[in-house]
């Protein structure tokens, strides 16, 4: 790895580019499955015409498993806002543009938002069973709908080339499901760094994918249970309080 | 009390449980559908009686379980669910028949659904237990709870101890049932293995339910909007909104949401919220509680059912302990504006309107934001109908409550004694529901309707005076002076009547008796609705008070025409030719007739039946349209038949109108609306035809056989005008509007063929008439035949006979044996053959056929007609 260029770690993964591909390393314990999943998402997204980095492999590495993708070459919208905080206008508008753009290839082949969301909440034991019944039975009154889903789409994951054209990155949590709660993934995401552009990211949205902002916010207090799950102690304020709605009672 | 106790039975827990607890419940049910009504009611208030007594510890149990809510208001929702449930429903009928009207043969009964699915919410969790649960004992229902996990303790207490009371009164003891454990998985069970849901929650909830697959009666969220009109009682209002807004802490659906004030009592309504410990909120108070009442569009759920105080404590507002209501004013109605939101608390929006109309646009909006279909309150002088009319017109919302507290007012009974109690408030196809009423025992029944096989009232109409005998004409017309001080009388007929003086001792007669008048000539043989408006016109100068219409069928109809268009000019041809099923439940309404002028019918040939028939046909030359018009309105008052105006018709009319006379009777006396008054009518004219028609024919100066002849033609018009004719009217009108043959000819040529058609013993399809129970025209036409003196073995035979005597009959006065032998070319004939035949099937008299025709068959008759006795046409030619 002497050579290789770390480009992200977490607890479970390194990320680091290998000539022209990226690999991304994970732990020997790691699922496999899990692993194999993400490989696979990738290839459905990448199938459905969506620009994303080439698959290039799933291979052993270190008693665990990497995935091999192509570089692509280019700068994050977060990088882009960061250097140039005079156009973020424009790149929001770029970023909200692309999401729509994805959103509009239907794909059956993923599980679906509302399935994973509900498995994801049955499994949370840090809300109570009323608050659980109540997510449950707002998922259960969505509508059912099979649209490309990102699932994590942010500033950071969306790739803006040399020649302006895009590409996306981490495919990891796609569904295929509502755009409804794509985008209150993405405004959850948003809040949870910089509330403001988190309100200009919604009503851009709203405004661009003609979609009523109750529609998203419909979504909101799902998502944040399912963030919630993932136990990061400095969002949980926030989290609880939006878990915390009423919808009739 | 024993609201507590826990008896040792299994929890319902599991899918498995909670399937053999349906099973079970389902079983019992079976059971309980054979209750009587006396059973069911002495259970009915069993239940209701141990409700009402566990109201206080039930109301206890729920706010200490929801931590939401007052107990208080709880114990009168309890109370109420239990004794206004009670005496609303204590006499209504719900098992077995519950109307019957033995004369016009209805029975309505009552039956059970089944076993009904109830979701509760934790704002009402006892309330709606108790509500639910006797209207389904009421109606010999099974139900099973769903409760909120929230709430579960407190419902399924309530739901037992109504279940241990109706046990001990009856009931089967599965009747109630519950799920101990609620998880969302058998919610969707309960509703999927359910006969119809009574769902009261969220908007998510009603989705599950509807898409369950089972009828649901669902309701949703309000966003009550209550306007202050100017002229309303400020002092009420403000107490009343105060009153239901602080009811149970907000947390009724049908709760005031927003107040929206007129500018000029603005101030005054403040001032009293304030006097009556309302607190406003200033600027920066109103900014921390939007944030706290709303997160991401939704109700904090922290602050449902709670105090004012506690919500203003939330939100870092300090507030006097005893706040009632904590009030924004605000300013926009968008659903951008937390305030907007249906709050399930006492927070209060209030909004500044500049008039009426902007309180209405506002609380429209109000209403679009979160309420459609639920309820609108209106403060105001309730003398200001019209702006109540604006107001009621502009809500769409199934409940309107006027200077009523609407939490309260809503339910029902309590400010309004006929807007019936229920704690489920119905939202219509607004609110996603499919029900728009406060809920009942009535939806939780299927009404069975037994009807039994009635006839209908038929009638004889005929016009008030009918005079006959040759030499008459004077004699009738003298009552037109002496009795009726008639003064104008105008004269319809036509051009060659006229110059041969026909109308001559009319005039004379009217001359005698000092009435003026004139005449109308220029009735043409097909009369066009050109002429009918010329001679309206004529008539609305001349202005008489009698018309007498002397002719054929031409100028009988032509003056009815005229009639109508004189006493009511702007009368719609195309409305007033509609066809109908049954003319006395035809869509348009024909005017009155007879204000202005008094009808009377003179007929020169022996025919049509005009005289006395409410039928006239006129022709829009201009379009080409016909318009047979039918109404009694159309009956002339008086008819005079005189063969001395007869005398003089030509061979050919007496052939053509005289075999007219015979299928008017023929197929009056066949029709389905035949009747033993029509009957006779119809008889006598067919054995007059039979016995005098040929004598008329081969000699016009036989005065027997004319004066014979026209008496049957008017009693067979009479037949007809009661009973209608047939498919035989409706081929022939057809064949003589599109090959010009004469109208009489026309009904010759196919008149055995159709008999022949309508005998069939198993007709493709019968006519639709109660009266009419099989296909019976067989046995009718020999009915005919042996009136007119035929035998035979059976009634085949004797309509054979028939047959054979109307041929030759025909043959004697020179009618062709097809309708080709009347000189219609093949290619012509076959050209028009498709149109002619949709539109004999369309005709008006079709609908009085016993055999109800097909087209194809009726295009079959039409090329059996133009074929048939090819030989002896051919001969002939």
């Amino acid at each position: 790895m002497a050579n290789q260029q770390i480009l992200a770690e977490k607890s479970y993964k390194t990320v680091y580019r290998d000539g022209d591909t990226v690999v991304k390393e994970f732990t020997a314990s790691h699922p496999k499955s899990n692993v194999f999943n993400e490989a696979y998402i990738h290839s459905v997204a990448e199938e459905a015409g969506v620009p994303v980095p080439a698959m290039l492999g799933v291979e052993p590495k270190d008693g665990g498993w990497a995935i091999r993708m192509e570089y692509v070459d280019g700068k994050t919208i977060e990088e882009l806002i960061r250097e140039n905080p005079e156009q973020k206008e424009a790149l929001l508008d770029r970023f909200v543009e692309i999401q729509i753009e994805v959103e509009g290839r239907r794909t059956p082949k993923l599980r679906n938002t509302r399935y994973k969301m509900e498995e994801v909440i049955n499994g949370m034991s840090e809300i109570d069973a009323s608050t659980r019944y109540e997510l449950l039975q707002r998922i259960h009154g969505m509508r059912r709908h099979t649209k490309l889903c990102h699932g994590d789409f942010v500033p950071s994951n969306v790739v803006i080339r040399e020649d302006n054209s895009y590409c996306i990155l981490d495919w990891a949590h796609a569904t295929s499901g509502n755009a409804g709660a794509d985008a209150a993934i993405t405004y959850m995401k948003l809040t949870l760094e910089d509330p403001e552009t988190a309100e200009v990211y919604l009503r851009k949205y709203s405004h661009k994918a003609d979609m009523p902002i109750q529609y998203i916010q419909k979504w909101m207090p799902v998502v944040a249970a399912a963030q919630l799950s993932k136990h990061i102690e400095s969002e949980r304020e926030l989290l609880e309080q939006w878990i915390s709605v009423a919808e009739y009672m | 009390m024993d609201v507590m106790e826990q008896k040792t039975v299994e929890l319902i827990d599991s899918e498995e449980k909670l399937s053999s607890k349906m099973a079970a419940m389902k079983e019992a049910q079976r059971k309980f559908a054979l209750f009587t009504q006396e059973q069911v009611d002495a259970i009915f208030r069993a239940a209701a009686t141990a409700a009402d007594k566990a109201r206080i510890p039930l109301a206890k149990m729920a706010v200490e379980e929801t931590g939401m809510g007052v107990v208080e208001d709880k114990v009168i929702k309890n109370h109420y669910a239990a004794e206004y449930i009670y005496n609303a429903y204590k006499n209504t009928k719900t098992c077995g028949v519950i109307e019957e009207d033995p004369v016009y043969g209805i029975r309505k009964i009552a039956e059970p659904i089944g076993v009904i699915a109830a979701v509760i919410p934790t704002t009402n969790p006892t309330s709606t237990v108790i509500f639910k649960a006797l209207i389904a004992l009421k109606t010999r229902n099974a139900i099973i709870f769903s409760p909120h996990p929230r709430a579960k303790q407190c419902t399924v207490a309530a739901a037992k101890l109504i279940l241990e009371a109706a046990v001990k009164a009856g009931a089967p003891e599965e009747i109630i049932g519950w799920i101990d454990v609620p998880s969302l998985a058998l919610t969707n069970l309960v509703m999927k293995e359910s006969d119809i849901i009574l769902a009261t929650g969220g908007p998510g909830m009603v989705q599950a339910a509807y898409s369950s697959g089972k009828p649901a009666l669902g309701v949703g969220a309000g966003n009550t909007p209550a306007i202050i009109d100017d002229t309303a009682d400020v002092k009420l209002a403000v107490s009343s909104i105060i009153h239901s807004k602080t009811f149970d802490n907000g947390m009724i659906c049908a709760s005031e949401q927003s107040v929206t004030v007129l500018d000029s009592v603005y101030d005054a309504v403040k001032a009293e919220f304030e006097y009556r410990g309302c607190y406003f909120l200033n600027e920066k108070e109103i900014k921390k509680v939007r944030k706290t009442i709303l997160i991401n569009g939704a109700v904090n759920a922290k602050i449902v059912g709670q105090t004012a105080y506690t919500i203003a404590k939330m939100a870092k507002v300090e507030v006097p302990k005893d706040t009632k209501i904590l009030i924004g004013e605000v300013e926009s109605v968008d659903i951008s504006e937390e305030f907007a939101h249906e709050k399930l608390s006492p927070v209060l929006a209030m909004y500044r309107a500049k008039d009426f109309d902007d309180a209405i646009a506002k609380a429209e909006r109000l209403v679009a934001d979160g309420g459609y279909g639920h309820t609108a309150s209106l403060f105001i002088d309730t003398n200001e109908t019209e702006k109540m009319a604006k107001h009621a017109a502009a809500m769409k919302t199934c409940r309107i409550v006027i200077n009523t507290p609407s939490s309260h007012g809503g339910i029902g009974d309590l400010y309004n004694f006929r807007l019936p109690p229920s704690l489920t408030l119905g939202c219509g196809s607004w609110g996603g529901n499919s029900v728009s009423e406060n809920v009942g025992v009535k939806h939780l029944i299927n009404i069975k309707t037994v009807a039994e096989r009635r006839e209908n009232m038929l009638w004889l109409r005929t016009p008030e005076k009918v005079y006959f005998k040759k030499g008459c004409t004077p004699v009738a017309l003298d009552e037109l002076g002496s009795v009726m001080g008639k003064k104008r009388a105008f004269i319809v007929t036509d051009s060659f009547l006229y110059k041969n003086g026909y109308t001559r001792p009319i005039e004379a007669k009217l001359d005698q008796m000092g009435i003026v008048h004139s005449v109308f000539s220029d009735v043409e043989p097909d009369p066009s609705l050109a002429s009918a408006r010329a001679g309206a016109r004529a008539m609305t100068a001349f202005e008489p008070d009698v018309i007498i219409a002397l002719g054929g069928g031409s100028a009988m109809d032509a003056g009815k025409i005229m009639w109508v268009l004189y006493e009511n000019p702007d009368a719609p041809f195309d409305d007033m030719a509609m066809d109908f099923m049954d003319i006395r439940k035809r869509i348009y309404e024909y005017p009155k007739m007879g204000k202005k002028a008094y009808f009377v019918a003179i007929p020169t040939s022996s025919g049509t039946g005009s005289e006395v028939t409410p039928f006239a046909i006129i022709t829009d030359k201009e379009t080409g349209i016909k318009w047979p018009l039918a109404d009694y309105e159309l009956m002339p008052n008086m008819a005079i038949v005189d063969t001395d105006n007869m005398m003089s018709a030509p061979k050919s009319l007496t052939c053509a109108s005289g075999i007219d006379v015979m299928t008017h009777a023929i197929e009056s006396y066949v029709s389905v609306m035949a009747s033993d008054f029509t009957e006779p009518l119809s008889l006598k004219a067919i054995k007059l035809v039979f016995d005098y028609l040929p004598r008329a024919y081969r000699d016009g100066n036989d005065v027997e056989a004319r004066d014979h002849m026209a008496n049957a033609s008017c009693i067979a018009g009479m037949a007809f005008a009661n009973a209608f004719l047939g498919l035989n009217h409706s081929m022939a009108h057809k064949l003589g509007a599109y090959h010009h043959l004469p109208h009489g000819i026309a009904n010759a040529v196919i008149l055995t063929d159709v008999m022949r058609y309508n005998s069939s013993e198993a007709p493709a399809k019968m006519g639709t008439f109660s009266q009419y129970p099989y296909p019976n025209a067989l046995a009718r036409y020999a009915e005919i035949g042996r009136y007119v003196g035929l035998k035979g073995k059976d009634d085949r035979e004797v309509f054979e006979k028939l047959i054979d005597k109307l041929e030759e009959l025909m043959r004697e006065i020179d009618i062709k044996p097809s309708i080709r032998a009347y000189g219609i070319s093949e290619e012509e004939f076959l050209s028009t053959l498709d149109e002619m035949t949709e539109n004999a099937f369309n005709d008006q008299c079709t609908g009085a056929n016993p055999r109800y025709p097909l087209m194809s068959e009726i295009k079959e008759l039409y090329l059996q007609c133009y074929y048939k006795n090819a030989e002896t046409s051919e001969a002939k030619a």
